[in-house]
């Protein structure tokens, strides 16, 4: 389906737009309440983007710190270039040791490498542990939210589901509806094999990774098998154990309007004792998957300063209306427009840079202060320089003339006011298709004030 | 297979980012700045963000008064089954607690008690290193976690915190309250895959 059909559809989804408009609002509301209990909210955003910039700067010299500080503290690390290499080497891991089920627990690197269908193909059963996500998977979707990856379902729809799937009486009671989940997956908790989760940071100075969460899964997933493996996006990495400080101010805050999520797990290394809680052994795969190539230019560099907030998509103008479904990629909303087409290739996600009316509000309300718009228009820019053929010969020639009447005064003048005389209207369909022409004034405003709008001011 | 992926992802690494035109060098790193609390303080407010996060507390003088208030809290739970964590403290507190339980056992507890090595004032934040005490499971898998700390490990904030860190932990746990999820329109929901009900028992030396 192509973005204009998605967003149509979802336009006219009234359930899905309560759903979103409730989500959104509520969620934009929460944070905004969260910002103020932090001492100093610029000051952090500030911090955090400096120390992401300076990380990135040097990926490769953290990186290799971060590799040597997990493996010191017994990790094993592996390296995947793309998305087929980690579903490779995850699914290696998961056969060496003949694993049958596999708790997860929320990792937006997994959907993007689509591990679920790859463990599937080799008859291994990955089952999501956060909530959200066990609903999702359960009615076979993806998520729609970064943080809060069910959002664009209703309490009912829910309830028909779980009734459907669970074999349990619907129920229109949230906390009826959890418990139901609750106990469905403690069975499978006992009995995984392997867990797998995401990471949110990954501290160089002393080989630990730290996973945000609310619900306790990713605990569960993460101390009850005997393999964990953590999959992280190579610009996950920060330099030093102290800088994680700044990061759980503004990860909370931003994402969920939490002043700190109810966990928090940093993990280094494996257990040092056999009678230790927690698993034998730690892998830590590294993707790259696209991700170096943002670092060529300053612009797609800031790309990789994202910690994952999603306080970009409640407050796009874009996203509040049309939901994640509709941007066709696993990473939606702002931030979602301008990381797939780095990663999957610009041809193959030439939409995205379009998703937006560049109103700034991400940008905004960004934690680490990522410029949205410029690396929008940025890749807007990369699209019409790849398809720059005969078609565009006429937009190229019309902006053209557009920039020469827009820089001189004299003629602009002239030019509108042939244009009122003759009530010439552009030939712009396909711009007027989405917007209003405005009709011209019978008179220009430097008209009017030169013919007494100025007296009549003074006076 | 792997080694190969490393050097070709650090060579990338390296390539792009001696392509990108020579940016200004990384602004350096302003300083939090810092903000140190009177001690007096540190209590009540860490009792104030507890309640805020939904979680229980009890300030008891001495070991005998906390091994009855202990008693009264897993009573008032109706907590017959108890898993408790290897700290000294707690098989102090509590000497009929099951101890090295298996994955299934663990399961079927009502209640497990651990220590704490430091609470957040900031935050109302337990946490718990696992170089210290075997707590990870215990404070995890049963419906209510009963924490001891000590008044005299609580500190201001975060960044206080982590300075503290012992990072040969293998696990430290961030513990803010019970287990909770917003993930059904966002009405709130506690006691998921974690603890419903955290309480958090306040030693203070007799």
């Amino acid at each position: 389906m192509t973005f204009e059909a998605g967003a149509r559809a979802a336009l006219s989804d009234a359930q899905l737009r309560g759903a979103l408009r409730h989500a959104t609002t509520l969620f934009a509301e929460k944070r905004r309440a969260a910002m103020a209990t932090a001492p100093d909210w610029e000051g952090a955003r500030d911090r955090a983007r400096a120390i992401k910039d300076e990380t990135l700067l040097h990926l490769d010299r953290y990186l290799d710190q971060f590799t040597a500080s997990a493996e010191r503290a017994g990790a094993r690390m592996h390296w995947a270039r793309d998305a087929g290499e980690a579903c490779a080497i995850i699914g290696w891991i998961a056969e060496q040791r003949g694993a049958r089920t596999i708790v997860k627990s929320k990792s937006m690197a997994t959907e993007e490498i689509h591990l679920n269908a790859a463990l599937a193909r080799r008859g291994i059963e990955p089952i999501e542990t956060d909530l959200g996500e066990y609903i999702i998977q359960l009615a076979g979707e993806t998520p729609s939210h970064i943080v809060a990856p069910a959002i664009h379902k209703t309490k009912g729809q829910i309830a028909a589901l779980f009734a459907e799937k669970l074999g349990i009486a619907p129920s229109d009671d949230a906390a009826a509806l959890t418990a139901a989940a609750r106990q469905a997956l403690r069975r499978r908790f006992a009995e995984a094999d392997i867990g797998i989760s995401g990471v949110n940071f990954a501290v160089a100075e002393t080989g630990t990774i730290l996973i945000l969460e609310n619900e306790g899964n990713a605990r569960l997933t993460t101390s009850l098998p005997r393999t964990h493996i953590a999959l992280m996006g190579i610009e996950k990495v920060i330099p030093r154990f102290a800088d994680l400080e700044v990061f759980l101010q503004l990860l909370p805050r931003s994402g969920t309007g939490q002043v700190l999520t109810a966990y928090q797990s940093l993990l280094t290394g494996v257990k040092r004792h056999p009678d230790d809680e927690g698993p034998d052994e730690l892998h830590i795969v590294l993707l790259d998957n696209g991700r170096s190539r943002m670092l060529a230019a300053p612009v797609t560099r800031q790309t990789l300063a994202c910690i994952r907030c999603g306080a970009c998509l409640n407050a796009c103008p874009v996203y509040r209306q049309i939901g994640g479904h509709a941007y066709g990629a696993v990473y939606a909303g702002p931030i979602g427009a301008i990381l797939t087409p780095q990663l999957i290739g610009i041809e193959r996600a030439a939409h995205l840079p379009y998703a937006s009316s560049l109103c700034g509000a991400c940008r905004d309300v960004c934690p680490v202060k990522i410029d949205i718009p410029a690396v929008l228009l940025h890749l807007r820019a990369e699209v019409v320089a790849q398809h720059a053929g005969k078609r565009r010969v006429f937009e190229r020639l019309a902006f053209r003339a557009y920039a020469a009447v827009m820089a001189r005064p004299r003629l602009y003048e002239r030019v509108m006011r042939l244009a009122r005389a003759l009530h010439i209207t552009p030939p712009l369909r396909a711009w007027t298709k989405w917007r209003d022409l405005r009709p011209l004034a019978p008179r220009s405003f430097r008209e009017e004030w030169r013919r007494g709008l100025k007296k009549e001011g003074t006076g | 297979m792997t080694d190969a992926a490393r050097h070709q992802i650090l060579r990338s690494i390296r390539a792009n980012l001696a392509a990108s035109a020579p940016s200004a060098p990384a602004a350096p790193v302003p300083r939090p700045p810092s903000q140190r609390e009177q001690d007096a303080d540190l209590v009540s407010r860490f009792t104030t963000q507890l309640e805020a996060v939904g979680a229980q507390w009890t300030l008891v003088r001495g070991e005998v008064e906390a091994a009855r208030a202990l008693r009264r809290i897993l009573a008032d739970a109706g907590a017959k089954r108890v898993a408790g964590s290897d700290a000294p403290l707690v098989a102090r507190l509590l000497t009929e607690r099951l101890v090295d339980l298996s994955r299934d056992e663990l399961f079927t507890c009502d209640a497990g008690v651990t220590t704490a090595q430091w609470g957040i004032a900031e935050t109302g934040t337990l946490v718990l290193e696992s170089v210290r005490e075997r707590s990870r499971l215990a404070s995890l898998v049963p419906p209510v976690h009963v924490a001891v700390l000590s008044t005299a490990c609580i500190v201001a904030s975060l960044g206080d915190a982590l300075a503290r860190l012992d990072v040969t932990s293998h696990a430290i746990t961030l513990i803010t309250g019970p287990s909770r999820t917003s993930d059904i329109e966002l009405t709130l929901v506690v006691g998921v895959h974690g603890p419903q009900m955290v309480h958090v028992l306040l030693l203070e030396e007799a």
